[in-house]
Order: structure tokens, then C-alpha cells, then sequence
């Protein structure tokens, strides 16, 4: 199980003995029990494994293993049923898709046999071992601002994991951009690899978020929206965007569709826990919770809550009026179909459904990621506090486009809430995008043929 | 990232498909982003299983059975006879939920249905059977051409299993089927093609498929204000 041998193994052996010897008492003997299945361990696991203190540079691994936990290294470098950091994973970009490298120790297909030296390139000038330029979904970026110390605590750390011989599949992307060497010109415009400067005006854990959120946890990667060149618009830093099909909300202070309404306490509770008692994380910020933020120090949260805190607003729009007939079917809609979890009167079970009103991401300007929950679905990250995947299911075979479009308007324009109205042919684009247009029965559904 | 969450899930499901070697899950409880139970509902309105002929006693058949009056709409109008087309052209009419292997022992009425037939052949041996009793009995005469007063006698002698019936057919166990199904059609979701327009449940004030009533539960001798909804909706979810 562990690499560190957990004093657990030795219970689990101790057990199994004891069952044995129960069986054998039993007189005729039992039929022999097939090895346990399970050898692997999950991300999570991994992750939260505990270096002992007897290991050989345990207080350079601890802290790379808090790095990489920081650094959110898992949620990419994990495909599908692939094993942890071994890579595979399929990121679409607005460019194509581009494929997460192997970063375990193999020799020959992760990163066993890289130097210090390159990995730290790899991470602070988007370099990879064979000096060739490493595209930015990779978020070399922030990750420049890891200092050399920290990025030798990484490589170590990840050097400790088990080695997974895996080729993850080449990326598909369109001439020119399928030449490694355009990225040399990309960096020249919007790469500024930089160590991170303290703000002396400002006290440590405000300086240790900021450390956090603009270095390793590179929130913007997301929350920051991207140029047409796919770079952050530092400009807008934090002020929402969109990855894969959802909208990364607004983190600065504005109370309608950022953290305004949030205190530090309740952005240290989503990130412990997955959920507090506005919101749930679904879309990626699910695995975000599960393989990083929940695996932090309280001290961490803390730390990034206080700095969030600390962001300016973002100026608000005034959103547009809702249709009255929108706003009308679009009721009869949610009573019908959403108010048996989330109440008639849109206050849910919080921590359980989220409340609906006064929220912020139901008000982000792009209503993308509220259209993707009702079509496809969702799923809470289970984390060690709150183990069980809440899910709200999908309701693609439900609801027509324009009853998806209705409905969204509806709870976007009630209980406090206020944000422009859902096009029903964004709801089509997002429907086709996701693949919806037919009925996908679950794996369970055995008597649908 | 994934479209799927629980990465490195090790695996999928026993969900009784036969064949299907049962499979462990580690690491999370799997999920599909997108993926549901839908209920296989149906569309169209073009007739699929009965002929020409099945259709027209049908017709006059589920009419007897619940006919139109001041209260509610009859079985016809409701789409009972469109409502057993497809329920017998599919999974149901194949008796794919039945035994239907032998034995084929008499039994009694509470160890259910003892047909060899499945329930589309029972309807396919049944009605041609019926109307060969019905041309004996009545000159020659189709049984929707007959008044309702003797529809109704031919109905009751099939109910309480008077009528022999050629073919191997019971009369008694065709006529529970036909009295069900009916039943089954007038009242089920609309998206199974009967119960048109809700009528059915708006006739007995049942607000159709709601998730449940938790805000209901306190709230004791009062009426539920609900306008009846099905599994794809009701018209207030469209009317512009």
C-alpha cells in the first residue's frame, strides 16, 4: 500500500491471521477468498500519505508534498481511470487538446530520469527536458514563481511516488499551433517568469495567500479571464473565466457575482470541505477541493481566504431585464422540476442543496456554467470532511433548450438574485458541445435494453 | 478536469445484465456527467402493433371499459388504444418482465399470470378469437358495430370467463390484461401515449410526477394547489 509502510499494513496483516486461524477452528475449510482487488490507492490517498519522520530528507518531502498538493499537480496529471500523475489526461483548450505529461518516476516515459536543473526549467521557463517549449495549458506561468528551493522539494517528492510506465497520447492540435516553437513568440509577449516579492505593507498570511494564489495554486489559470491568445489579462485578475464548458466564477469583492457576501471563514470551509452554506463545488473546482485545497493546512486556506478577501471588485454591469413570459415559464419550471432539493423559495439545505438566492455563481455574467449543471449535471468533490459526492442530476432528456434557457433566467432573476437573461440557442451550442442531444442512460439502467 | 469525475476509478458495475462478471469501484462513487434513467417514453402517432382490424375492437373495447361521460374524458379519447399499441409493440407486449417458460398449470388468481402467451400474443390469439364468437353469436356483425349493450355482454361473458374462446385463449385472463392495461393507459405518464393531456389525473386531482411533497408534509386538509405535471412537463413550462 504505502511506500512509507504505514504502521496500518502491519494491523491489516495482524487481522487477516486472526481470521485464518478463526477458519481453520471452523472445521470444514472456507472457500479461499480471491486477493483483495484494491492494491492501488486513491488520489486522495496518495496525496494524504504521511511521510514518517524516520525517512531520508522527510522535511524536504513534506514540504514538496505540500507544494504539490498547493501546486493541484493531481486533477491534470490523472486521466480517467489512469493511475495518479501518470498523466493522459485530455485538456481542451480553445486551441485543441492538449494531453497531461507522465510525472512519476519512470525512467523512460515520466520524469525518472530528469535533473533538478530541468525540472526546475520545466517550471520556470515552460521548458521541457529536451529544452523543447512546453505549451501554457501547462501553467509554467505561475509556477515560475515557485522559488528553486521549492521546486527541488516537488521533484523529490514526486520522485518518492510509484512509477508508472504510460505514453499519454499526442495532442491534437491545428497548424501552427501543433510547432512547439511558436510558444518561444507567446512567451515573449505574455510570459514574465518572476520569484514572488512580498509586500511588506502586508501581513504574513495575506503575503502566504498571495503566494499561493499567483504562484503554485495558479487560481487565475482559471478565475483569471484569458486574451484571445489564451493568456491571463492581468488587468482582470481573478475576475472570472471559463475552462471546459464551465465558468470559473468571480473571486475579487464584488458582492453580486464575487466573494463580497463571503467571509474568510466561508471560503476556508469550501475549500476544507467542498461546501458551505452558499455553495458546493462541482465542475473542476470538485477536483480542485478533492486533490488539493482540502488536502492543505488550515493555515493555507486561511492564508488564500484572507488574500482573496483582499481583492478589489470588479466593476458590475447592470444586467438586462428578464422577459416577464421567460420569467413565468420558467417558474412553473422550477417548481415543477428543481424545488423538490432546492425549496420553492430557493433556500435548499445548505450544505446539502445549495441555496439559490443572493448567489454568485448563479449571477456571472456567462450563464454557461449554470446551463451545464442543468443539462449535464453535477457533482460535489468528496473530500475527508464531507466523504459523500452530493449529485444533482442531469436533466438534458428533461428539459427542452428553451425550457433550460427559461429556467435559467428564472433562478438567475429571483431571491435577490439579478443577471442578464439565458439565450436558448447558447443552451443548443452548450447541448451539442456536451454531446446531449440523445439520452445517455447510466451505467445502471439495466432495463433500458 | 475530467468530463467524468472520480479519476482512477477502477471500474464499472454488476447491474444483474446477464454475463456481466461482477466489478469492484475504488477511489469514488462513479458518475457520469450527462448520463440518467430517463423513461423510455414514445412519439409519433402512427399505429405500430395492432392491425386494422385489432385496432377497431380495441377502439370500441377500452370505450365499454371507461366510456366518456360529464366527469372525464373515455379511453379512446385519452389514447388508451395508441397508449397498448406501443406498450404490446415493445419490451411489455414481449413479456420480457415474464416467466413464460412451462409449466402452464391453471393456478390461482394470486400467483398471477399463468399464459403462455406473452401478453402481445395473448392480445394477437385473442381478438380474432372474440370476433369469431361475436360474428357467431351476432349475425355475422364486427363487435364495434355492435350497440353498447351487447359490447357490454360480450365484455362481462369474457370477465367471468363464460365465453370459450378458440385458440387456447382464456377469456378471463384476456380480459384482466385488457382491464389493466386500460387502467394502466388512461392514468400513466402522458409520455407513455396515453392519459392525453393529463386529463386523467386532472378528472381525481393527482399533480402528476413531483419529486416529492417535503414542503407538504405539515400541511395537513389542505388542497395541493399543483396543476398536474409529467416527466417532460405540462403547458405552463412552454406557453409563451
Amino acid at each position: 500500500m504505502g511506500r512509507f509502510a504505514p504502521p496500518l499494513l502491519g494491523l491489516a496483516a495482524a487481522a487477516s491471521l486472526g481470521l485464518a486461524t478463526w477458519a481453520a477452528d471452523q472445521g470444514p475449510a472456507l472457500p479461499s477468498l480471491p486477493a483483495h482487488p484494491l492494491g492501488a490507492v486513491t488520489p486522495a490517498g496518495l496525496l494524504a500519505e504521511i511521510i514518517p519522520d524516520g525517512a531520508q530528507n522527510a522535511e524536504q518531502l513534506r514540504r514538496g508534498q505540500a507544494l504539490t498538493i498547493a501546486g493541484d499537480c493531481m486533477s491534470c496529471h490523472i486521466r480517467d481511470g489512469g493511475q495518479p500523475f501518470a498523466g493522459g489526461l485530455g485538456l481542451n483548450t480553445p486551441f485543441g487538446v492538449i494531453y497531461s505529461a507522465n510525472i512519476t518516476p519512470d525512467a523512460n516515459t515520466g520524469i525518472g530520469a530528469w535533473t533538478n536543473e530541468q525540472f526546475y526549467r520545466a517550471m520556470h521557463e515552460g521548458v521541457g527536458a529536451h529544452g523543447e517549449n512546453l505549451y501554457p495549458a501547462f501553467p509554467y506561468p505561475w509556477f515560475s514563481r515557485a522559488s528553486r528551493a521549492d521546486d527541488e522539494a516537488i521533484f523529490a517528492y514526486l520522485k518518492t511516488l510509484p512509477a508508472v510506465k504510460y505514453v499519454p497520447p499526442a495532442n491534437h492540435l491545428p497548424f501552427p499551433l501543433n510547432i512547439r516553437f511558436m510558444v518561444k513568440g507567446w512567451n515573449l509577449l505574455f510570459f514574465r517568469p518572476h520569484d514572488v516579492q512580498a509586500d511588506a505593507g502586508q501581513s504574513a498570511e495575506w503575503n502566504h495567500g498571495a503566494e499561493i494564489v499567483s504562484g503554485l495554486g495558479h487560481c487565475g489559470g482559471c478565475h483569471t479571464p484569458l486574451n484571445f491568445f489564451g493568456a491571463a489579462k492581468s488587468d482582470q485578475a481573478l475576475q472570472g473565466g471559463d475552462v471546459d464548458n464551465w465558468v470559473a466564477p468571480n473571486l475579487t469583492a464584488n458582492a453580486r457575482t464575487g466573494l463580497g457576501a463571503w467571509s474568510v471563514d466561508d471560503i476556508s470551509e469550501y475549500l476544507r470541505t467542498g461546501r458551505n452554506a452558499r455553495a458546493s463545488a462541482g465542475g473542476s473546482m470538485a477536483e480542485v477541493v478533492s486533490y488539493s485545497t482540502s488536502l492543505m493546512s488550515d493555515q493555507d486556506r486561511r492564508a488564500i481566504a484572507v488574500y482573496l478577501k483582499s481583492q478589489t471588485a470588479s466593476p458590475d454591469r447592470a444586467p438586462g431585464t428578464p422577459d416577464p413570459g421567460a420569467m413565468r415559464r420558467g417558474g412553473a419550471i422550477y417548481s415543477d422540476a428543481c424545488a423538490s432539493c432546492h425549496l420553492e423559495n430557493g433556500v435548499g439545505q445548505p450544505r446539502f442543496f445549495p441555496p439559490l438566492g443572493h448567489d454568485a455563481m448563479l449571477q456571472q455574467a456567462d450563464p454557461t456554467g449554470l446551463e451545464h449543471l442543468i443539462l449535464a449535471g453535477g457533482r460535489v468533490g468528496p473530500t475527508a470532511t464531507r466523504p459523500s459526492p452530493l449529485i444533482m442530476p442531469s436533466f438534458a432528456w428533461k428539459l427542452t433548450d428553451d425550457e433550460v434557457a427559461d429556467v435559467s433566467t428564472f433562478i438567475r432573476n429571483s431571491w435577490g438574485n439579478q443577471a442578464a437573461p439565458v439565450d436558448a440557442s447558447k443552451v443548443r451550442t452548450l447541448r451539442r458541445r456536451l454531446g446531449l442531444q440523445a439520452t445517455h442512460y447510466t451505467a445502471n439502467s439495466g432495463d433500458q435494453g | 478536469m475530467a468530463g467524468t469525475a472520480g479519476a482512477a476509478v477502477a471500474a464499472a458495475r454488476h447491474d444483474g445484465m446477464l454475463g456481466g462478471p461482477p466489478q469492484t469501484f475504488t477511489g469514488a462513487v462513479p458518475w457520469q456527467e450527462g448520463a440518467a434513467d430517463a423513461p423510455p417514453g414514445v412519439s409519433g402517432t402512427d399505429f405500430i402493433f395492432f392491425t386494422s382490424a385489432e385496432r377497431a375492437f380495441i377502439e370500441a373495447a377500452v370505450d365499454r371499459l371507461i366510456p366518456p361521460d360529464p366527469v372525464g374524458p373515455g379511453a379512446v379519447e385519452a389514447g388508451v388504444p395508441f397508449f397498448l399499441d406501443h406498450q404490446l409493440a415493445g419490451q411489455f407486449g414481449q413479456g420480457q418482465h415474464y416467466f413464460l417458460a412451462g409449466p402452464w398449470s391453471k393456478g390461482t388468481p394470486q400467483q398471477g399470470y399463468q399464459s403462455r402467451f406473452s401478453p402481445a400474443q395473448l392480445y394477437r390469439a385473442a381478438i380474432p378469437a372474440i370476433e369469431k364468437y361475436v360474428a357467431a353469436t351476432f349475425n355475422g356483425a364486427a363487435f364495434s358495430k355492435l350497440a353498447a349493450a351487447d359490447q357490454d355482454k360480450v365484455l362481462k361473458g369474457l370477465e367471468s370467463g363464460a365465453i370459450n374462446l378458440d385458440g387456447g385463449v382464456d377469456s378471463a385472463t384476456f380480459f384482466a390484461m385488457l382491464l389493466q392495461n386500460t387502467r394502466e393507459g388512461y392514468l400513466s405518464d402522458p409520455i407513455y401515449g396515453g392519459n392525453k393531456d393529463m386529463a386523467a389525473w386532472k378528472m381525481i386531482g393527482f399533480p402528476g410526477a413531483h419529486y416529492d411533497y417535503k414542503e407538504w408534509v405539515t400541511r395537513h386538509g389542505e388542497r395541493v394547489p399543483y396543476p398536474p405535471v409529467g416527466f417532460k412537463g405540462r403547458p405552463g413550462w412552454t406557453e409563451r
